[in-house]
C-alpha cells in the first residue's frame, strides 16, 4: 500500500495479523519523514500547489482585519472606555459634556480678573466694584456674560455705590468653556447664590453681541434691567 | 448501521504472534492503567450527575429530587463539570500524553512512581474537592469552584504526574519534532501557569473588581483550548498518519497552525466579557482573537481532512475503531473554529450570551472534539498496554453509537436551544412563560443525550475494564502467547 510499511520496523515489531497491518509507520520513521517534508516544502508536491499562495492572502487579509476591527472598536484603549455604543466623546475617555466647573473658574478669574476685582471678589472702594452680593453678578445670565463679553465703560452703581470704571472686554480672547467656568465660579463663590453658565449661553450672547464695542452701564441696563433685590 | 461488521475488526488489535510490549510501554504501563482506569472512573460519575442534572433542569422528572438538597442543581452541575474536566480529561490527557511523548522521544519512564504519587495525589485533592461542592462550600467561579485549598494541591499533583511529557520531549534522541509533541509540550506547560495564576488573582489574592472576571474568562479559555484542544490535536496529528500509514497532507503549514493557535487561544477569553463592564480593547481582542483562530484551524483542516480524503482515507477511518473515533473529532474540531470565529462577533454575542450557547461550544470542543479523540486513542494504545484483545465488538459499536448521537444531540439542543431562546429574551413580545415552554422541549433532548452518553460510557467502561481484568488476572498468559 505504501513504500513506508515495507521498512523494516526497528522500534516496534510488525504486526502478524492482516488486522492490524494497516498499522503505518513506526514511531521513529513518522517523526523523520514528517520533518522531511516540512524541510522540503519548496519541492513541488502534487495536488495542493496553488494552496499556499491562496493561504498567504487569506491569512494576510485576516491579519488586516484584525487591525481594523481594533483600532475601531477598542475606544482608543482607554481603561474607562467599556461600552461600544456610547457616544465617541466618552469612549476617548473625554468629558460627555460641557460641566460647569467653579475650581476651573477660580483658576481663570485669578488670572484674568483678580487684578481689579480682587481674590476676594470685594473689588477695590472707589475703583472697581465689588461682585460679592452684587445683583450684577447673581442676576441675569445674559447681563453678566455680555458685560465680561464686551466690556464696560461709564459710570456703575452696584450696592448703593458709585464707580466710574472701565471694563476692558476681557472675554472677547477667552473661550465660550471659560467664560462659563468663571460667570459659575462668580456667581457661586462668595456666598454667592446663582444658577451656574452653561458654554452654549455664552455662545448664544457671543453670537448675538457680535464684534461690539464696550457697554456703557446705562445700556446694558436698558436690555436687562437690574432685578429687585 | 451494519457495515463495519462485514470488516470484522472494529476494534483496535492486541499486539499477536511474535510482538511484544516495548520497553517505553513496559515502563509507563502502570501510571498509565492508573490514570485511564481513574479517568474512567471519574467519566462515569460525570455521567451519572449529567443525567441528574438534566432531568433537574427539565420539567418531567424534577420534581424527584426536589426534596433532596444534596442533589440540587446548583451542586449536581458544578460537581459533574468539575468531574468531566479534572477527573476525566486530565487524567485521560495526562495518561495520552505521557504514552504519545513517550512514543515519539523513545523515552523510558524509570520514576513512574512520581507519576503515580502525582496520580493519587491528583484523585484524592479531587475528591475532596468534590465532596466540598456537594457540601456547599463552592467558589463562585466555573471550574475553579473547589474551596481555595484544593488549588496548590492540584498544582503540585500536576507538576508530578502532567510534566513528564516535557521530560519525554527534552530527553528524544533526534532533533526533529513533530506536531503532537509540539501541542502536547505546550498543553503541559501551558496548564500549570494559567491554573495557578487563576488561583492567586481570584482565590488567594483576591484582585479588585472586574480583574477577577477577565482572569477569569482567561483561565477558562486557556484550559479549553491549550489543555482539551492542543492535547487532542497532538492525539489527531499522531493518529491519522500512523494508521493510515502515510504523511499528513499539508504538513509544512503545521508549524504555522501550533503558533497561531497557541497565539490566540489564550486571548479569546474575554470575548465572554462582551457587554461587560470591562475595557472596551480587552473585548475586542477577545473577538479578534476568537476570529484568527481560524487560521490554526483552516490549517488544520487542511492537514487532517485532507489526509483523510486522499485514497479511501474516509471509508478506512469509518471501519477502523480509533480513526472512527478519532476523525469524528477533528470533524467536530473544525466545525467548533467555524462557530467560534462567527460567533464571537458582537452581534451574535448579543443573541447569544446569557443563554446555552457557550455551553453548546464548551461541548463540541472538549466532548464531540477532546473526549471523542481519547475514546479513540484508548481503542488503540490499551491493547498494547494489556496484550490483549476487547472483549466485545458490540460494545464498541453500542459506545460509538450512543456517544456520537449523544453528542450530536446535545450539542444541536444547546446551540439551537441557546439562538432561539437569545433572540426571544431579545423580543419584548415574547413572554417568559412562552421562552420557559420553549426550552422545555430542548431540555428534554438534552435529558435523552445525557442518558445516550451514560449508555456509551458504560458500554466503554465495561470493555475496558473487562480488557484490563482479563490481562491482569492470568497476568503472563495473556502476554506470552
Amino acid at each position: 500500500m505504501n513504500d513506508r510499511n515495507r521498512h523494516p520496523d526497528n522500534n516496534r515489531p510488525r504486526r502478524g495479523s492482516s488486522g492490524a497491518g494497516s498499522e503505518g509507520p513506526s514511531d521513529g520513521r513518522l517523526v523523520e519523514v514528517h520533518s522531511q517534508l516540512s524541510r522540503d516544502k519548496d519541492e513541488p508536491a502534487e495536488g495542493f500547489s496553488l494552496t499556499p499562495i491562496f493561504i498567504v492572502f487569506l491569512f494576510c487579509g485576516f491579519g488586516f482585519w484584525a487591525g481594523l476591527y481594533l483600532t475601531q472598536n477598542s475606544g482608543n484603549f482607554a481603561p474607562s472606555a467599556f461600552d461600544l455604543n456610547a457616544p465617541k466623546a466618552s469612549l476617548a475617555g473625554g468629558p460627555v459634556a460641557f460641566e460647569p466647573d467653579a475650581a476651573k473658574g477660580q483658576t481663570l478669574f485669578l488670572a484674568n480678573c483678580a487684578a481689579c476685582h480682587q481674590a476676594t471678589g470685594l473689588g477695590v472702594p472707589g475703583a472697581f466694584p465689588p461682585l460679592v452680593k452684587s445683583v450684577w453678578v447673581t442676576g441675569s445670565e445674559d447681563r453678566l456674560v455680555k458685560a465680561i463679553l464686551a466690556g464696560l465703560a461709564g459710570e456703575i452703581e452696584v450696592n448703593g455705590v458709585k464707580y466710574n470704571g472701565n471694563m476692558p472686554n476681557i472675554g472677547a480672547g477667552l473661550k465660550d468653556a471659560q467664560i462659563a467656568h468663571i460667570a459659575t465660579y462668580v456667581r457661586q463663590a462668595w456666598g454667592n447664590v446663582a444658577e451656574p453658565v452653561m458654554d452654549t449661553k455664552v455662545a448664544e450672547v457671543r453670537k448675538a453681541i457680535g464684534n461690539r464695542a464696550q457697554y456703557s452701564p446705562a445700556d446694558l441696563l436698558k436690555e436687562h434691567p437690574l432685578e429687585a433685590k | 448501521m451494519t457495515q463495519e461488521n462485514r470488516s470484522g475488526r472494529p476494534q483496535g488489535r492486541p499486539p499477536e504472534g511474535d510482538s511484544r510490549v516495548t520497553r517505553t510501554e513496559v515502563q509507563l504501563r502502570g501510571p498509565f492503567l492508573l490514570f485511564f482506569i481513574s479517568s474512567v472512573i471519574w467519566l462515569l460519575a460525570a455521567s451519572v450527575l449529567g443525567v441528574i442534572a438534566a432531568l433537574q433542569q427539565g420539567s418531567l422528572a424534577g420534581a424527584a429530587f426536589r426534596d433532596c438538597e444534596i442533589l440540587t442543581y446548583g451542586h449536581v452541575a458544578a460537581a459533574q463539570h468539575n468531574l468531566f474536566v479534572y477527573g476525566w480529561g486530565f487524567n485521560a490527557f495526562f495518561a495520552l500524553n505521557l504514552w504519545l511523548l513517550s512514543q515519539l522521544g523513545r523515552f523510558e519512564l524509570r520514576n513512574g512512581w512520581l507519576a503515580t504519587l502525582g496520580g493519587v495525589f491528583w484523585n484524592l485533592a479531587l475528591t475532596y474537592g468534590v465532596v466540598q461542592i456537594f457540601a456547599g462550600n463552592q467558589t463562585g467561579f466555573a471550574l475553579l469552584e473547589f474551596p481555595r485549598e484544593v488549588g496548590p494541591v492540584l498544582a503540585v499533583a500536576f507538576l508530578l504526574a502532567g510534566f513528564w511529557p516535557i521530560v519525554a520531549f527534552a530527553r528524544r534522541p533526534t532533533g526533529h519534532t513533530f506536531a503532537s509533541q509540539w501541542f502536547v509540550v505546550a498543553a503541559s506547560f501551558a496548564f500549570p501557569l494559567t491554573y495557578l495564576l487563576a488561583q492567586l488573582l481570584i482565590l488567594w489574592q483576591p484582585a479588585s473588581g472586574v480583574v477577577q472576571a477577565i482572569a477569569h474568562s482567561w483561565f477558562v479559555s486557556n484550559l479549553l483550548h491549550l489543555w482539551f484542544g492542543a492535547s487532542a490535536l497532538a492525539a489527531v496529528y499522531y493518529f491519522l498518519p500512523k494508521v493510515l500509514g502515510r504523511t499528513i497532507s499539508g504538513y509544512y503549514l503545521a508549524p504555522v497552525a501550533f503558533w497561531s493557535f497557541v497565539l490566540f487561544a489564550g486571548w479569546t477569553g474575554p470575548a465572554a466579557l462582551i457587554g461587560a463592564p470591562v475595557p472596551l480593547w480587552l473585548q475586542s481582542v477577545g473577538v479578534v482573537a476568537g476570529a484568527m483562530l481560524i487560521i490554526p484551524v483552516i490549517i488544520t483542516a487542511i492537514n487532517f481532512h485532507g489526509t483523510l480524503s486522499s485514497e479511501g482515507g474516509w471509508s478506512r477511518a469509518w471501519n477502523d475503531t480509533t480513526l472512527r473515533f478519532v476523525s469524528f473529532g477533528a470533524v467536530a474540531f473544525t466545525v467548533f473554529g467555524v462557530l467560534n470565529a462567527i460567533f464571537s462577533f458582537r452581534g451574535y454575542n448579543a443573541v447569544t450570551r446569557f443563554t446555552s450557547f457557550a455551553a453548546g461550544q464548551e461541548q463540541l470542543l472538549t466532548y464531540a472534539f477532546a473526549t471523542m479523540v481519547l475514546f479513540g486513542s484508548a481503542y488503540f494504545v490499551l491493547p498494547r498496554l494489556t496484550g490483549s484483545l476487547w472483549p466485545s465488538a458490540k460494545l464498541v459499536h453500542v459506545h460509538f453509537w450512543s456517544t456520537a448521537l449523544g453528542a450530536v444531540a446535545s450539542i444541536v439542543a444547546l446551540l439551537v436551544g441557546g439562538w432561539e431562546n437569545g433572540k426571544q429574551l431579545a423580543d419584548a413580545s415574547v413572554s417568559v412563560q412562552q421562552i420557559a415552554k420553549s426550552t422545555t422541549s430542548w431540555n428534554t433532548v438534552l435529558s435523552v443525550s445525557a442518558v445516550l452518553l451514560l449508555v456509551g460510557h458504560i458500554a466503554f467502561a465495561l470493555n475496558a475494564f473487562g480488557m484490563i481484568l482479563k490481562s491482569s488476572a492470568p497476568a503472563s498468559a495473556g502476554r506470552h502467547d
